[in-house]
């Protein structure tokens, strides 16, 4: 696999949310506002992509790799919480508002199942720099999941999207053209499902659309 | 050497160095943590000082009092202001107030910080002036018209201020 398929493979095809429904618990969770999804997506991008690095280059080196091999998955978990532990220190220290707001699901990230997914999946079998570019593309692959999700939430269920702090767009304005309340069934988490669901649906409906057409090809040309 | 305990050894290892390089991140997040920390439970102080200029403690009471933020001048052993989370009973439930006090007992500000009164009446009492200057002094004290129960209740804060201010200015926080 070349450097660019390795990398938009976790956006679309492996994308770790919308195709492989992995961490879906905090994300459903933290998806009520675009600026916290956009907090967890940094936080997930610095902890995959440092423990990706980290667990690669341990494992890469044929000595170090047979002494761990036997405890591989504590070593994973130390690695991956004193990674968290640091984003959660930063995060409390530097943007207290986001830490308030994301509350235990910075600490959860621990037990995120794309990270320690990666990390055996990938990072341990293969190079730091193409495990890296598996970080990125992972985590710019749920970033953009929860994100989209949130996008939705928001609007939807408070006509308001929160890009960073005071920084909002409001949409109140399409709401009272339609003459109808934001339904705030979309920020609890019914709403949640609800959207996840229907963006699961939406997705693979063009999916299995490209199947058919693809299938439809091979039949005519065949 | 046994190659179980070789093992635990490289995860002892991972996991001091992990140790080691937490302590490190938190040697320079932990000042910030607890300044931030402070800024959200002192918000409410802010309207009447500039807490950079103080550092403040504070001194759980109890019956109809709550925190007792006690502040004194950088540098300084002497309290320079004290603000007291009080509470009396209105029409239809407490009335809390903070209610800031200087040493020379010059009321600096108060402020309705939570109640159950009736929106429209007893509600009002909230950003109201009620005249008070002086904690010793509440004969110019100016009720809100036509809640008397709601406008009794804040005089009351003030009364059970004034009843220890003195005591406590004296040294009656450290006890």
């Amino acid at each position: 696999m070349n450097k660019k398929d390795n990398l938009l493979k976790g956006i679309i095809k492996e994308n770790p949310l919308f195709v492989s429904l992995l961490g879906m618990c905090p994300s459903l969770a933290v998806t009520t506002s675009l600026e916290n999804a956009l907090g967890m997506f940094l936080g997930v991008f610095f902890v995959l992509v440092l423990s990706n690095l980290i667990i690669s280059l341990i494992m890469s080196n044929k000595k170090l790799s047979q002494l761990v091999k036997p405890v591989r998955i504590p070593v994973y978990i130390v690695v991956i919480a004193t990674l968290v532990t640091i984003v959660e220190m930063l995060m409390h220290a530097f943007l207290i508002d986001l830490y308030l707001s994301l509350g235990v699901f910075i600490p959860l990230i621990v037990v995120n199942c794309i990270i320690l997914g990666r990390a055996e999946a990938f990072a341990s079998e293969n190079k730091p720099v193409d495990s890296v570019i598996d970080g990125i593309g992972m985590a710019l692959g749920y970033g953009m999941a929860i994100m989209l999700i949130s996008i939705f939430r928001e609007f939807l269920g408070k006509g308001t999207i929160t890009i960073w702090g005071t920084l909002q767009l409001d949409l109140n304005v399409i709401f009272n053209f339609l003459k109808i309340e934001p339904i705030s069934m979309f920020v609890q988490p019914a709403g949640a499902f609800l959207t996840f669901g229907l963006i699961l649906a939406g997705i693979t409906a063009i999916a299995n659309n490209k199947k058919n057409k693809l299938a439809k090809e091979v039949t005519n040309n065949g | 050497m046994n190659k179980g305990l070789v093992s635990g050894l490289v995860l002892l290892t991972i996991g001091l160095v992990c140790g080691i390089l937490l302590s490190v991140v938190n040697s320079f997040t932990a000042p910030r943590i607890k300044l931030e920390e402070d800024k959200i439970k002192y918000q409410a102080l802010e309207e009447f000082y500039t807490l950079a200029d103080y550092d403040i403690s504070e001194y759980e009471a109890n019956g109809a009092f709550a925190t007792i933020y006690i502040l004194k001048e950088k540098g300084q052993s002497d309290i320079s202001a004290l603000v007291y989370t009080v509470s009396a009973q209105g029409f239809a439930g407490p009335v809390q107030m903070l209610i800031a006090v200087n040493s020379d007992l010059s009321v600096e500000g108060y402020k309705v910080v939570s109640h159950t009164e009736t929106s429209g009446y007893g509600a009002d009492i909230v950003g109201n002036n009620f005249g008070v200057s002086e904690i010793d002094d509440l004969a110019g004290f100016d009720a809100v018209s036509g809640v008397t129960k709601t406008s009794n209740a804040i005089k009351e804060c003030f009364n059970l201020v004034a009843q220890r201010i003195n005591s406590d200015l004296g040294g009656g926080l450290s006890e």
